[in-house]
């Protein structure tokens, strides 16, 4: 029973992550493959702030999501000035930076990680209830990234995504679209970091790298980039999948690379098979079409 | 008023503008004309700021362009139409005229309407549904939602058959007479260009080769030499 409270923490945690991960890369067409290092930000700084400064601990997952959310403009807005392709570039290097930062600092526990984070509730049914709140929180999740694409505004990132060009020849300012949903979208993938550090108690480097980028993306693909309910549904299979795995009793010199190989091959699959995911309609793909539009803008430029 | 004064814009070591001086009014009818690569495009982006490395000085009304700032250029009054996707395809119509509009009145969503009725009959298709003519349509009406007192259009013509060329042409005409909108029109059907326009430049090689009155280029009987 405990087990699958467990996996449906995990799973509450990944529709978080991947529906905010949805709103930059699907909706805002942002290239950027850092969210996990916005969900190591709210996880450490929510538990560093816990230990350390005995901040009640409702009260430091918002100050690590907020911290998130802020630094995120860090990247954003030096990279973004420049192009979108440069997000890309920056956000790995953000990425793989602050994890070597973590990694050798001795206050955030080096790369045996940080233990003994206060917890959010005790008690006999502490993971029930902890569910209960965690599915509360995607389903806000999933109903504010709704509700910031409905309506004029998400009709205006359409617009910015389809074609920048010819948006800001309207009159309206892309840059602030973008990194508006950058904020956003990283911070709730602090909210997430913060509310796992405070279930598990124990949070590792190791876990916000770029193997987890490749999973954000691939449940984001596969369910259906810039839909609503793509990410809920991918981050609901692939977080059970691997559980699924787990069963085969497979040796973990095995089951390691072989998740790895799951992952892209599905990713690979879906972009070419199909790109709208598995819950997109027939107009799908969105913000992934803006690599294959520009790509094939550039072909089209160069061939003239 | 726009002024531009010894005016370069570079892609990294290419020089695609190369020290245009020029002016005209606002109300202006002017055609730029010239080959594939000879900086009309790059010419008309700086005239709202969109191409980053430039140097020299556009003025329009008094007011510096900015480069790298479009969004806040063509708020001067300025309507910019690129010259590929110029519509926004997974929009329906209506939704592509409410964007360019929602910094304007939106009353003049009827006068677009008014101006192309096609577009009515057209409001809840998918803008990338449309036949290139259309296209071109709503991306003239999207330019005009800002109401600018002058028309920025690269290549609009591009692709469209010989009839729905002097469709577009004409539509074009009757917004500067009857709205006393400018038009600054980069186009390769040099003929029908000519027709609309009143002033005619030629590029070649990001420089001003020729620059005078549209009869005088179509009386060249050397006309095709300047390209
Ligand atoms: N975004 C760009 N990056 C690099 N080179 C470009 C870019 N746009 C145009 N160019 C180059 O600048 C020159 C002028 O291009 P352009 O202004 O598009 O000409 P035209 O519109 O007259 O065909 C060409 O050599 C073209 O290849
Ligand atoms: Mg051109």
């Amino acid at each position: 029973m405990e087990y699958i409270l467990t996996v449906m923490v995990l799973i509450g945690i990944n529709v978080i992550l991947a529906t905010s991960f949805n709103l930059i890369l699907g909706y805002g067409g942002l290239m950027s493959v850092a969210h996990p290092i916005f969900y190591a930000i709210g996880a450490y700084c929510s538990g560093l702030l816990a230990i350390h400064l005995q901040i009640p601990v409702p009260l430091s997952i918002l100050i690590g999501a907020g911290i998130a959310m802020v630094l995120s403009f860090g990247v954003s807005l030096p990279s973004l000035r420049v192009s979108g392709d440069y997000l890309v570039i920056a956000s790995i290097g953000f990425q793989l930076g602050i994890l070597h930062v973590i990694n050798n600092l001795d206050f955030t526990g080096a790369a045996g990680g940080l233990t003994n984070i206060p917890v959010l509730n005790e008690g006999p049914s502490r993971s029930l209830v902890f569910v209960l709140l965690i599915a509360v929180v995607a389903a806000c999740a999933v109903f504010l990234v709704g509700w910031i694409v409905e309506g004029d505004y998400g009709r205006a990132i359409t617009a910015m995504r389809n074609d920048e060009e010819a948006f800001s020849a309207l009159g309206r300012n892309a840059m602030n679209i973008k990194i508006v949903l950058f904020a956003i979208g990283s911070g709730m993938a602090g909210l997430a970091g913060a509310l796992y550090a405070h279930y598990f108690a124990y949070v590792t480097p190791e876990q916000f790298g770029i193997f987890t980028s490749a999973a954000l993306l691939t449940m984001v693909v596969v369910g259906g980039a810039a839909t609503t309910w793509g990410p809920l549904v991918g981050a609901v299979l692939l977080t059970t999948l691997p559980q699924a795995i787990t069963f085969l009793g497979l040796p973990v010199s095995i089951m390691a690379p072989l998740q790895g190989v799951i992952y892209t091959t599905l990713v690979i699959f879906f972009l070419f098979a199909r790109p709208q995911g598995l819950t997109g309609g027939s107009r799908g793909g969105g913000g992934l079409e803006a690599w294959s539009a520009s790509a094939a803008f550039r072909a089209r430029r160069d061939a003239e | 008023m726009f002024e531009v004064q010894n005016l370069t814009a570079c892609y990294g070591p290419l020089i695609a503008v190369n020290d245009v001086s020029l002016s005209f009014e606002t109300g202006v009818r002017m055609g730029i004309f010239g080959h594939n690569g000879s900086g009309k495009s790059t010419f008309l982006k700086c005239l709202v700021g969109g191409v980053k490395d430039v140097s020299g000085a556009v003025v329009f009304g008094g007011s510096p362009i900015v480069a790298d700032q479009v969004h806040r250029n063509v708020m001067l009054g300025i309507g910019f139409v690129p010259q590929v996707q110029n519509v926004f395809p997974n929009l329906t119509v209506e939704q592509n005229l409410h964007i360019a509009g929602s910094k304007s009145n939106s009353s003049f969503l009827e006068e677009a309407y008014a101006l192309f009725p096609l577009l009515r009959e057209r409001q809840d298709q998918l803008a990338g549904d449309m036949s290139g003519g259309e296209q071109q349509m709503l991306a003239v009406s999207l330019a005009l939602m800002t109401r600018p007192q002058i028309l920025l259009l690269d290549e609009p013509t591009a692709g469209l058959a010989p009839a729905i060329v002097k469709n577009v042409l004409n539509s074009l005409s009757r917004i500067n007479s009857e709205l006393g909108t400018g038009l600054i029109l980069v186009e390769q059907n040099v003929l029908a260009a000519l027709d609309v326009v009143e002033r005619a430049i030629v590029l070649k090689g990001g420089r001003i080769v020729f620059d005078g009155a549209s009869e005088e280029l179509r009386a060249k009987e050397d006309l095709w030499a300047w390209f």
